[in-house]
């Protein structure tokens, strides 16, 4: 390393931040039983879980070692918070509290949602309050769906279907009372609207906390190291070479959601990048569901990776160097009602794709 | 209920950490208690090994291999020749090792510096002494040795009469490219704290605050070999011309003190930023001498420089009564050798009971603190809490931190 490179050393844009993961899931899919579970796991013993309320975790009376009107410290180290009156206020309280020392120094964060809450706001607080920010990132969603009810909640309910979509990790509950066929089905079907998310299976909450842990990496230099598995990508190419597009589609259900990937040969500027996005979000905002990308644009030594849920995007983070083979920008996207060929045309009014092709 | 729950953290049992994790803790066999002396040696049979002062006798200095960050070792740990004297402060080039000595009084001896070859760790060899005893000397405080041809030093001297006793130390340079034979190339004294000054002594702090009016840190840069930065405990942060080495002359001198209470420590320069970062020492238990701050001086131009900021502390109301002293002392000082990790972003400082705590300063107007570790209190902690001494940060970018009392030294990797 050169002097003028030692000197210039600064922080790593992602690590230095802590990891929130929202846990959502339609009502009675097993988000209660899952935290329980989890906040009895050693690893778990610098975790902060913020509740709805109390009387939903059930805590048992032999974990609280200390508790307050809106938290409680238990046994293990674990803290858990109920929400106050907002999920932001309720995080910058926690960090405060965090630094003065009032509470355990948390090294992680869980966020429970409601079963009905649409998780993309809860994203969008973490991405809008420069405040949380700052000291907080995104790690990951992970959506709990019950093997036995999921199927029925999906085909109603636009919420359960978006929580589905949106999703990093998904996680089937009450699979030993479903039966197998029922739990193929479901699986198929989620992989089908979000083949980008991996799924787990959960009996009686039993999970196992890595399932949960750096589904965002913590430093850049591990998401450099390795983008495809943040995007996901890796079980895809395994048993699908070539175009993914046919895996897509297979719940029939599900048309209005589904995923893909875009790939460039070329690399963006970031003019061609910020306007393909400005676009994108202008025209389709609320159907972006999920996008992540790895991008190479011009003159960056590294490449860019990017994140956005609907019509808010994160400041792009730059990552020091290509440390891959394959330099091609991939971006993933879920998106609902929006033809694959629609976000291409976008693309290729920017001059990153040529005819529509893959790029 | 509400009571312990909050006292969780804020209780000197606990450990508290943020993006900096402990890879190892070594209590240096029973000698734990840290002075401010940290550096590393690369060896030829590519070890690392961390050299570190003792903050008292019985011991003078203690060698680690940190090779392997997780598994630190015990190479050697020396004995003081008396009780009335401690080493406190060294500074390692290449295989050559400067170590400072100050008696508890004036007219001890040895007060001075050591030059030992460490060429084989396990064996330091003395090569010199340089005496600064004198009648009003203890000899030397701090030395900074980064070339291997100087070492600049806060120091008194055998024919130095200081006004004040609490003035003994000034800064002097002494010329070792002859190791065997070290000599003193110049020295620089506020003007009127010599006895026999024409002019006058300066205006003590309250007797409650007053710690003297002399050198504590004197670092000088290959960026810049005309200056010499330096903390003048009372005195306030001190830029010294030093380009005739026969006759340094003063820059600039930040003083601040009233209405702060005194004891400026360490003046770190950010060459590319223009910026200084200055320390002052806490040196009393329990808040009593609060605020004792990290500043952020914008020192763009070096003649008049002017304080933009000072770094986040963690509540006062959290700290001050968890156990012995509260508030800012060492940097980690972006040593110009090769096993010093160096960033104009990022400074690290120890804070006694608050622990190490690590700032990015790439908005020089809003500081933010990005890591911290506060090891909950060591076993037979004498005030009860964690007392983080120094600090020092490898070109991995791993922490080892002392503790000042009997802790000893803790190895962290930080991830920011």
């Amino acid at each position: 390393m050169t002097d003028a490179a030692i000197i210039s050393r600064q922080r790593d844009p992602l690590a230095g931040r802590l990891p929130v993961t929202i846990i959502t899931g339609f009502l009675g899919s097993g988000k209660t039983t899952l935290l329980r579970r989890l906040l009895r796991h050693p690893a778990m013993n610098r975790a902060a879980v913020i509740i709805n309320e109390f009387g939903d975790v059930g805590l048992d009376h032999e974990l609280v070692e200390a508790s307050s009107e809106q938290m409680t410290l238990l046994s293990n180290g674990c803290l858990c918070c109920t929400v106050r009156t907002d999920l932001q206020e309720t995080l910058r309280e926690l960090f405060v509290k965090r630094r003065s020392g009032e509470v355990i120094d948390f090294d992680r964060v869980f966020v429970e949602t409601t079963g009905l809450a649409d998780p993309v706001p809860v994203l969008h607080t973490l991405q809008t309050d420069g405040l949380l920010g700052a000291q907080y990132r995104l790690n990951g969603v992970v959506t709990l769906v019950d093997a036995v009810n999921g199927m029925g909640q999906l085909d109603t309910m636009a919420e359960a279907a978006k929580q589905a979509a949106v999703a990093d990790r998904l996680v089937i509950t009450k699979t030993d009372i479903a039966d197998a066929r029922q739990v193929d089905g479901l699986t198929q079907r989620l992989s089908g609207m979000n083949p980008y998310a991996t799924v787990s299976q959960a009996v009686e909450g039993e999970l196992d906390p890595e399932v949960l842990a750096e589904i965002t990496p913590g430093n850049s230099q591990a998401l450099a190291r390795d983008p495809d598995r943040w995007l996901a990508l890796h079980a895809l190419e395994a048993d699908a070479p070539g175009p993914v597009k046919g895996r897509f589609g297979a719940g029939a259900h599900d048309a209005a959601i589904h995923a893909f990937c875009l790939w460039f040969d070329r690399p963006f500027t970031w003019d061609s990048l910020s306007a393909a996005i400005d676009m994108l979000t202008s025209l389709r905002g609320p159907d972006l569901l999920r996008v992540k990308g790895i991008v190479a644009v011009e003159g960056e030594p590294g490449p860019v990776a990017i994140h956005g849920a609907q019509h808010v995007f994160h400041p792009p983070v730059k990552l020091a160097e290509w440390k891959t083979a394959d330099h091609r920008s991939r971006i993933v996207f879920v998106v609902r009602s929006i033809p694959r060929e629609a976000i291409e045309a976008v693309f290729t009014a920017v001059g990153l794709l040529r005819g529509g092709g893959r790029g | 209920m509400a009571k312990s729950l909050g006292g969780a953290g804020a209780r000197a049992d606990q450990t508290l950490s943020l993006n900096m994790r402990l890879l190892a803790h070594h209590e240096l066999e029973g000698f734990g208690g840290m002075g401010e002396g940290m550096a590393m040696q690369a060896t030829r049979d590519k070890r690392r090994i961390l050299w570190l002062a003792h903050e008292a006798a019985p011991k003078n200095f203690t060698a680690v291999d940190v090779t392997d960050p997780r598994k630190p070792k015990l190479v050697v740990q020396t004995e003081l020749p008396h009780a009335r004297m401690r080493s406190n402060s060294l500074d390692v080039v290449g295989n050559t090792m400067a170590v400072a000595y100050q008696t508890s009084g004036v007219g001890l001896k040895p007060a001075g510096f050591d030059l030992f070859d460490i060429s084989t760790p396990e064996q330091p060899k003395l090569i010199s002494h340089f005496d600064a005893s004198g009648p009003h000397s203890r000899g030397v405080h701090a030395v900074w040795f980064v070339d291997g041809e100087f070492v600049h030093m806060a120091s008194g001297a055998p024919d130095f009469q200081p006004r004040n006793p609490l003035d003994d130390q000034f800064y002097r340079m002494i010329d070792v490219r002859n190791p065997s034979k070290p000599v003193e190339a110049c020295r620089w004294w506020l003007p009127g704290t010599r006895e026999g000054d024409d002019a006058p002594p300066p205006r003590r702090l309250a007797p409650k605050f007053d710690a003297g009016f002399r050198a504590h840190n004197t670092n000088v840069f290959p960026q810049r070999p005309d200056r010499a930065y330096i903390g003048y405990i009372d005195g306030g942060a001190i830029i010294l011309d030093i380009s005739d080495k026969a006759r340094p002359t003063l820059v600039s001198r930040w003083s601040y003190s009233p209405p702060y209470n005194g004891f400026t420590h360490t003046v770190l320069p950010l060459f590319e930023r223009g910026l200084l970062i200055v320390s002052d020492e806490c040196i009393k238990d329990d808040g009593a001498d609060w605020p004792k701050l990290v500043w952020v001086v914008d020192a763009r131009v070096e003649t008049n420089p002017v304080p933009i900021a000072t770094f986040p502390m963690p509540p006062f109301d959290a700290f001050a009564k968890r156990g012995g002293r509260y508030g800012a002392h060492n940097l980690h000082e972006n040593l110009p050798v090769p096993t010093s990790w160096r960033s104009d972003h990022i400074v690290v400082g120890s804070f006694f009971n608050a622990g190490v705590r690590a700032f990015d300063v790439s908005n020089p107007l809003q500081p933010q603190e990005v890591a911290y570790f506060v090891p909950g209190a060591p076993k037979m902690a004498p005030t009860g809490a964690i007392q983080l001494n120094d600090v020092y940060v490898d070109d991995r970018g791993i922490v080892f931190t002392v503790d000042r009392h009997i802790g000893g030294l803790y190895i962290l990797e930080m991830t920011i």
